[in-house]
């Protein structure tokens, strides 16, 4: 985990220009170019708020922003683990002929998502006020969630990428895994749907207690419990222990097999 | 500076060979279930038992038929190889030669693909910034700098990759078969930067097909032949043996544009 923070802070201006890269490259030769990080987003939740909100009506009050509190941040784990997957394999031309520290791949394909999802946050907070529902104070918990989201996508994304090399099925695998993921997380629906017996099969997903973070604060202006905080950062570090262990320990022969 | 720039000991490289390797779960399951040893790859020996020093300020030539193993000794120094066996020692900065342009990306500027063609190579945000104008000044871009890569003439695209890759003021300057490249013009101007380098009292290593290159440019030549090292000695001498080895009648060997 140290070894981690050494080689991001040394390899930041690489990363980051990487990142660049690739932000720059997926909204090259549009006409509204970078607009479009803020323009998607927001035309999604344009839909899913005409949708929810006057065609099928929920019993859930201002469903779009339920909705979308959860689903802004699972769209950013599910992107950047599609794009960091073959992040190693992909620059397979690169690793063969010149030296250069693997983990910076992965990490800017997390760290170019990450700069999307800040982004459609405005949208959001737009949204929120021009459908006069409350912008809560507790937006300015939401970094602590963000934390445990990036780090955990960050574990996920080295621990895929590692894989990958070896095994390209996986990244087929990914694909139908985030799907079933998906839906097994209470994104679309609420946990308060589901019959208590069956809460503690939801308890162990990972990703439950920082959905949870974003949801209680954007959508009901509550803080989460201590525990779930904890949980919510704990499921990240360990997700980036063995994510980033196991790509550390076989980074050396991914030139073989690429 | 007593240590060697770069000093091989009894270095071995062996490759697995690449078809029989499981490459999807299915053919590791199979492999699995049939209780078979993940192994059943031979292993290629690309390297066997090499040693040499190169001591600071030496210019090297290494040359070989294709396949003997050239290639893999430039890729172990430059660090994109780890051997499977033995030590290998590199003291100093590397600017390898070996594919110019590799990292650049088609849909960015020439000015974008110096920074991130730098960073890759190990120079921070500053010193590229430093030399950026000696870096389009030399590649003689002009004005198309602030194209897309994708609209650069091949020699345009290698001229940049030239400049920045010799850029990083090097200790080590690791050359693979690449002055074939550009036109007469710029070739020259290559060669002389590589002369300046090494003047300055730079290690260059360099792998050529070309008898001139090597009898104009190096102090010593490695003969490698089937992974092995058959002669560590005076270009001229090397280049005799080789000659001897391949038989008279090969012709001049024009070497192979660099592959992007």
């Amino acid at each position: 985990m140290l070894q981690l923070f050494r080689d991001v802070y040394r390899y930041r201006e690489l990363i980051w220009a990487l990142a660049l890269k690739e932000l720059r490259v997926r909204y090259k030769r549009s006409v509204l170019g970078f607009l479009w990080a803020l323009l998607n987003p927001l035309m999604m939740m344009i839909i899913l708020t005409l949708v929810f909100g006057s065609i099928m009506r929920f019993s859930i009050d201002h469903y779009a922003i339920f909705l979308l509190s959860m689903l802004l941040p699972w769209t950013f784990f599910s992107q950047a683990l599609s794009y960091s997957v073959e992040s190693v394999v992909g620059n397979a031309q690169l690793l063969k002929k010149v030296r250069v520290p693997k983990l910076v791949f992965p990490m800017a394909a997390v760290v170019a998502n990450i700069i999307n999802f800040l982004l459609s946050l405005l949208p959001l907070a737009l949204l929120i006020v021009v459908l006069r529902f409350p912008l809560h104070w507790t937006w300015i918990y939401l970094p602590i969630p963000m934390v445990g989201l990036f780090l955990f996508t960050l574990g996920s994304a080295f621990f895929f990428a590692a894989i990958n090399v070896f095994f390209r099925d996986i990244s087929h695998i990914v694909q139908i895994l985030l799907s079933a993921w998906f839906y097994a997380s209470p994104i679309i629906y609420s946990l308060d749907f589901i019959p208590k017996k069956y809460h503690i099969f939801f308890r162990l997903n990972p990703m439950l207690y920082v959905l949870n973070g974003f949801r209680l604060s954007i959508y009901y202006g509550l803080l989460p419990s201590a525990g779930s905080i904890a949980m919510s950062l704990a499921c990240g570090a360990a997700a980036v222990a063995i994510g980033f262990g196991l790509f550390r320990r076989y980074q050396d022969i991914f030139v073989f097999y690429i | 500076m007593a240590n060697p720039a770069v000093r091989f000991q009894n270095v071995v490289q062996s490759f697995r060979v690449i078809q029989e390797r499981p490459d999807t779960l299915r053919e590791a399951f199979v492999h699995f279930h049939r209780r078979k040893p993940r192994s059943t790859h031979h292993n290629f020996e690309a390297l066997k038992h090499i040693s040499f020093d190169v001591p600071h300020g030496t210019t090297l030539g290494i040359i070989g038929r294709n396949g003997s193993g050239k290639s893999t000794i430039l890729k172990i120094i430059a660090g994109v190889y780890r051997p499977s066996s033995g030590s290998v020692e590199v003291n100093g900065r590397i600017a390898p030669l070996i594919e110019l342009g590799a990292g650049f990306h088609h849909e960015l500027t020439g000015r974008e693909n110096i920074l991130i063609n730098g960073l890759l190579l190990g120079l921070s945000k500053r010193e590229i910034q430093r030399l950026e104008p000696a870096i389009i000044e030399f590649a003689e871009i002009g004005e198309f700098i602030d194209a897309p890569v994708k609209q650069y003439s091949s020699g345009m695209y290698m001229r940049l990759a030239f400049s920045v890759a010799t850029a990083v003021d090097p200790d080590i300057l690791l050359i693979d078969e690449i002055l074939s490249v550009g036109d007469a013009g710029f070739r020259v101007k290559c060669f002389e930067r590589i002369g300046n380098f090494r003047e300055q009292g730079k290690t260059i290593i360099l792998v050529s097909h070309d008898a001139e290159q090597i009898r104009d440019f190096c102090d010593r030549a490695l003969l490698i032949h089937n992974g092995e090292l058959i002669a560590d000695t005076l270009p001229e001498e090397a280049l005799a043996r080789y000659q001897e080895m391949i038989g008279h009648h090969q012709p001049r060997t024009v070497s192979a544009l660099p592959g992007r």
